[in-house]
């Protein structure tokens, strides 16, 4: 069946239009998806992204689990601090990239939608089969998440608190107050703005935050934004989506996310991450923008000489540049930065950059 | 707000119109299909002087986030193709009955033409 968020008949009433997205009905767009994409980049945004997931991690081995599960060494994160980081099978393909975060004497861990179930029973059985003492509890119906993000999203949430937000540093997370509800916020997010992310339980109290943040925003033009604009704010800066990136099974090294990996600590993964890192070879995503007319799509061949060098992931009309933008894995040596390759759209050859990410740059707004 | 349909243009279930002039059928897509789709960022046009059958591709329109074909709604040569749209397709947000039109067809089976639907009868398949 599918599940709808509790903030359904406010969105609905905003006038949203929705879309199954890994099993939830979510709003895909309220107005425009280029308007609530411009307002995020310019302004402030409010998302709703209760669709992804909530899990409590407690016990007094809750870092070994997290150490051993993640390519993050965990005992590395302090109390009031978040972190980004995969969860890995055994031949070093990623099950989930997740957001952890250490709060007290527990974490609370962000998977991806629709993954609760997976990554929950994941880690239990890590857990089991190393006897440690710790319990993992799969609470995400029981949590509203909102994200709100964009250049005045820190203002917009200030008026709503009386805990001064410039002490919620970059990837700092809490327990607050906003609106008279407490909530834990995270200065985390998903379009490469200034954000942060808010977790509320019981998720009957988020409703009155919703509207309460929209109308905090009304001074700054705060858009309620869906998950169209979403996909393209984090196209634009590189980030990826676990169901289009990760699909068929690919490890953080072919995801270039090199840098989220602690080699100091054993995890899960890791011999297979390291034989493959020495064996070298491997496709590696990679970041296009079109310099033809032309939209590339999940799914699209990338080529050069007429020969297939990779596969397109993701793909859109990036609504800051107004050119087609995507990525996809292509062979290592056909991905040198400012190198041209062809996309294959709908049989037609598109020419595209290579690019590292972000496609669009931190001061893109400043300059436009 | 209600999307436009304008009594003197003929439809199909597939949210196109059609204004028959003579020989020529203008070709476009409606209110209802533009405010779907929302934000048209790309139209892949045919060329002029292509011969389509009803029901082949005629166009790509694509929103940001989706693909849309659309099929001709009647047989005949694309005598012209709305070149505006190239760098403008937005235009068909804007304006979906007048400059947002996208090919001219040259009738080639006029029987056709009674396949299509009237106002009335599209008004009702988008209620």
């Amino acid at each position: 069946m599918v599940k709808r968020s509790p903030l359904y008949d406010i969105q609905k009433k905003l006038g949203a239009k929705f879309t199954e997205f890994a099993g939830f009905e979510m709003p895909i767009q309220y107005s425009s998806i280029k308007e609530e994409h411009m307002a995020v980049r310019r302004n402030v945004g409010l998302f709703d992204v209760s669709h992804m997931s909530n899990l409590w991690i407690t016990g007094s081995d809750t870092e070994k689990l997290v150490s051993l599960t993640t390519v993050e060494d965990a005992s590395r994160i302090p109390d009031g601090k978040s972190q980004y980081t995969a969860i890995l099978r055994d031949d070093g393909t990623v099950i989930d990239d997740i957001i952890f975060m250490h709060l007290g004497d527990k974490f609370m861990m962000i998977p991806n939608a629709g993954m609760d179930e997976t990554v929950t029973k994941w880690l239990k059985d890590k857990a089991k089969e190393n006897n440690f003492d710790v319990d993992v509890e799969n609470v995400s119906s029981g949590f509203v998440i909102l994200a709100i993000q964009g250049p005045k999203s820190r203002d917009t949430l200030q008026k709503l608190t009386d805990t001064d937000l410039n002490e919620v540093k970059f990837f700092g997370c809490r327990d607050i107050d906003i609106a008279g509800v407490n909530c834990i916020i995270s200065h985390t997010g998903y379009t490469g703005e200034l954000g942060f992310e808010l977790q509320i339980s019981p998720v009957g109290d988020a409703k009155d935050v919703f509207l309460k943040i929209l109308e905090a925003g009304e001074e700054f033009n705060i858009k309620p934004v869906g998950l169209g604009a979403r996909d393209t704010l984090r196209l634009e800066k590189g980030f990826i989506l676990a169901g289009n990136e990760f699909e068929g099974g690919r490890t953080p090294l072919e995801a270039v996310m090199s840098w989220v990996i602690h080699w100091d600590h054993d995890f899960i993964g890791k011999d297979a991450l390291l034989k493959q890192k020495e064996k070298g070879g491997y496709e590696r995503l990679t970041s296009f923008e079109c310099v033809e007319k032309g939209i590339p799509r999940h799914g699209c061949d990338v080529q050069v000489d007429g020969k297939k060098v990779g596969t397109i992931t993701s793909g859109t009309m990036s609504p800051c540049l107004n050119t087609g933008i995507a990525m996809g894995y292509v062979h290592p040596d056909y991905r040198e930065k400012d190198s041209i390759v062809e996309i294959v759209v709908r049989g037609k050859l598109v020419k595209a950059k290579v690019l590292r990410p972000p496609i669009v740059p931190k001061d893109w707004v400043r300059n436009h | 707000m209600a999307d436009e349909v304008r009594d003197d243009l003929k439809y199909t279930k597939e949210h196109e119109w059609i204004k028959i002039k003579g020989d020529i059928a203008v070709v476009g897509i409606t209110d209802h299909a533009q405010a779907e789709l929302t934000d048209i960022v790309f139209v892949e046009l045919p060329e002029a002087g292509k011969e389509v059958k009803k029901g082949e591709e005629l166009c790509v329109v694509e929103s940001v986030k989706s693909v849309s074909e659309i099929y001709a709604p009647l047989s005949g040569k694309i005598v012209k193709v709305n070149s505006k749209l190239d760098d403008s397709p937005e235009i068909i947000n804007e304006s979906p009955y007048d400059d947002g039109w996208l090919v001219e067809l040259e009738i080639k089976d006029k029987s056709e033409v009674d396949s299509l639907i009237d106002a009335e009868t599209y008004k009702k398949t988008i209620e």
